[in-house]
């Protein structure tokens, strides 16, 4: 058994050389070799979906990007849970009541985290 | 089985601070922004007054557990909650004399981040499933990360805050990573299906992963405890962080952290058998007492790196960080000398009892740092100068709480500091009881410097320092604990070996 065991870290560690190896290989040992040389103005440029790249590279973003990504994440959670436990519920109705008052108090605290946001003016843009 | 029938009650501690901390989340949200928040803070204290109550009623009762032990009521977990929960109360007291609004905007949060960070230590010390130790140590860690910088516009508070949680992000991930080879090995993450199994495991030839195992575990939670090898966050996040936070770090986290070692290794690797001896039961060999050898050299580097690097600190906060440091590894000597399970009660009760005594004389000591620095508006070690001439009494005090940290005679900490020294002498660790001797020599330095700045130098006001009623309290009241701990240190320690009994930490125990 301890063969299996290390042998698992073996397959491990061979997928990791390969990883790293393959596009060592690719970019930089191969690629150099059969490519053509020949630069140009337009080609060195950087390449944005074909149109011209405008501006500069650093764009600052608002940072209530965040939080909102950060909210939805919270609620999105909520939802994986939440569809489980709706679907199995039926199946769990021995402990019904039980199962429900969970859930209320599960929801009861995102609820709180929701408020909160509310009242520090996260939602208002 | 109906789930409703189960004995919920055996949550009460914890319940009541979670409560506690959502009441009071919803009443900061429609209290009017320029309300004074300091009623929270009372409101806690009578809540954990509250859960003291609950917790001593579980003392000294059964073994119980909740949902396969997830959760669990043992005399071990108990003496800790009380540990955690009087230490909590007396940062509250601290608090309420510290937060400024102009310096800390989110007062409210203050107060529910402080239970929180409770209820994750309380978890912490009462469940016996990898799983849920780790939500509770990440619920104190996270808590912890959010108060260390809530000094919004402070810059040294946003670098402990940002230094604290990388470094305790890492020790996480080194942590949960040990636990996945004792989970590999096992199948389980209940720490008495693992203590059953493991055994099995290692004498199969998977010795290696055990070590492993432990090595990761143990560096994953040396973090928590401020013990090498992650100690260096220590001395910033100290200095950063608002003094009652620094002090619910120093002593409440650092408290859990030991809990959690203990729970943890104890549980799982004392089971290993390396070498039975039939025909003399006692000469029996046991994996875990060969790897404490590693836990003393750990608790050495502590004490020697921890108090060295104090006597070039010129920050209050900063020299009492490294003491903190220093103090985690006289406090994981008793684990460290362990050499056969007669002794492992006695040891565990020494380290409860240093607990104990740690958390009296801490709290102490930084109630007067919070106000001497308060006063002179920089934590620099001459903010002490001429304290003794401007409050006699609060300058007797603080010598008196360093004099027992420093562990000289008549103090608690003098007890504490001898208690482990003999229970590493009986089972031969000399050169362990040989290094702490020594560097709580060299810890004299760097205390009675402060002491003699106290005295000998002249301030810069003769003028008299004022003390809060509730602080003036405190101070009382941990003076009071380190002189009759001091004199008298048999009535706490006959109350541990009472109410501690070893054999809670590998018994299944029941469900009601």
């Amino acid at each position: 058994m301890d063969y299996i065991y290390s042998n698992s870290y073996l397959s491990i560690t061979i997928f990791i050389l390969l990883g790293i190896m393959l596009p060592v290989a690719a970019i930089e040992m191969v690629s150099p070799l059969i490519s053509p040389k020949k630069p140009s103005k337009e080609k060195s440029v950087t390449y944005e979906s074909g149109i011209l790249p405008t501006g500069d590279a650093r764009v600052q973003f608002n940072v209530r990007y965040y939080l909102f990504a950060l909210l939805f994440v919270v609620f999105d959670v909520e939802t994986v849970f939440l569809y489980p436990w709706a679907a199995a519920f039926e199946r769990l109705s021995q402990y019904s009541v039980f199962v429900l008052i969970e859930m209320t108090i599960f929801i009861f605290m995102l609820i709180i985290g929701l408020a909160y946001a509310w009242k520090k003016k996260v939602l208002s843009w | 089985m109906n789930l409703l029938e189960l004995n919920w009650g055996l949550l009460a501690p914890e319940l009541t601070i979670i409560i506690l901390a959502a009441v009071i989340t919803i009443a900061d949200l429609v209290m009017s922004d320029k309300g004074d928040r300091k009623i929270f803070g009372w409101v806690s204290i009578v809540g954990i007054v509250i859960a003291i109550y609950f917790t001593l009623q579980q003392l000294g009762s059964p073994v119980e557990y909740l949902l396969e032990n997830s959760y669990r009521v043992d005399s071990f977990g108990s003496l800790f909650k009380l540990i955690f929960l009087v230490g909590t109360g007396i940062v509250f007291i601290m608090s309420i004399n510290y937060i400024d609004k102009e310096e800390i905007p989110h007062d409210g949060e203050f107060y529910y981040l402080l239970l929180t960070a409770l209820v994750g230590a309380m978890i912490m010390a009462s469940s016996a499933d990898i799983i849920t130790l780790y939500i509770g140590l990440e619920l104190l860690s996270f808590s912890s990360y959010i108060m260390v910088g809530i000094r919004k516009k402070n810059l040294k508070s946003n670098e402990a805050a940002f230094k604290y949680i990388i470094t305790g992000l890492i020790s996480s991930t080194v942590f949960l990573y040990g636990v996945s080879f004792i989970y590999g090995l096992t199948g389980s993450t209940n720490l008495l299906v693992i203590s059953e199994r493991l055994p099995e495991a290692f004498t199969n030839g998977f010795d290696f992963y055990v070590y492993l195992g432990f090595f990761m575990i143990l560096v994953g939670l040396s973090y928590k405890i401020a013990a090498v090898p992650s100690y260096m966050w220590a001395p910033d996040v100290y200095e950063g962080a608002p003094t009652p936070v620094t002090a619910f770090l120093a002593v409440i986290s650092k408290a859990a952290g030991f809990a959690i070692i203990i729970r943890i290794l104890v549980t799982i690797f004392v089971p290993i058998v390396t070498e039975y001896n039939f025909a003399d039961p006692s000469q029996t060999e046991f994996f875990f007492f060969e790897a404490t050898t590693y836990l003393a050299i750990i608790a050495a580097l502590t004490m020697i790196i921890g108090n060295t690097m104090a006597i070039f600190q010129s920050n209050a906060k900063r020299l009492l960080a490294l003491s903190s440091v220093a103090h985690a590894g006289y406090i994981l000597i008793p684990l460290a000398s362990m050499k056969s399970p007669l002794t492992m009660s006695i040891d565990i009760s020494n380290m409860i009892f240093y607990l104990v005594v740690y958390l009296i004389m801490n709290l102490g000591v930084f109630t007067v740092v919070t106000i001497v620095n308060r006063d002179a508006d920089t934590e620099d070690i001459t903010s002490f100068r001429g304290l003794y001439h401007r409050n006699p009494l609060l300058g007797v005090a603080m010598s008196f709480f360093l004099i027992s940290l420093a562990g000289l005679p008549v103090s608690a900490g003098f007890i504490a500091k001898f208690n482990i020294f003999v229970s590493a002498i009986t089972v031969k660790s000399y050169w362990l009881a040989g290094i702490m001797v020594v560097t709580s020599v060299i810890s004299y330095f760097y205390y009675f410097n402060i002491i003699r700045q106290m005295y000998m130098r002249p301030g810069r006001t003769e003028a008299k320092l004022r003390v809060s009623n509730s602080l003036q309290f405190v101070i009382l009241l941990a003076f009071l604990g380190v002189l009759l701990l001091g004199i008298f240190p048999n009535t706490l320690l006959d109350f541990i070996y009472q109410n501690f009994n070893l054999a809670d930490l590998f018994t299944v125990g029941f469900q009601r």
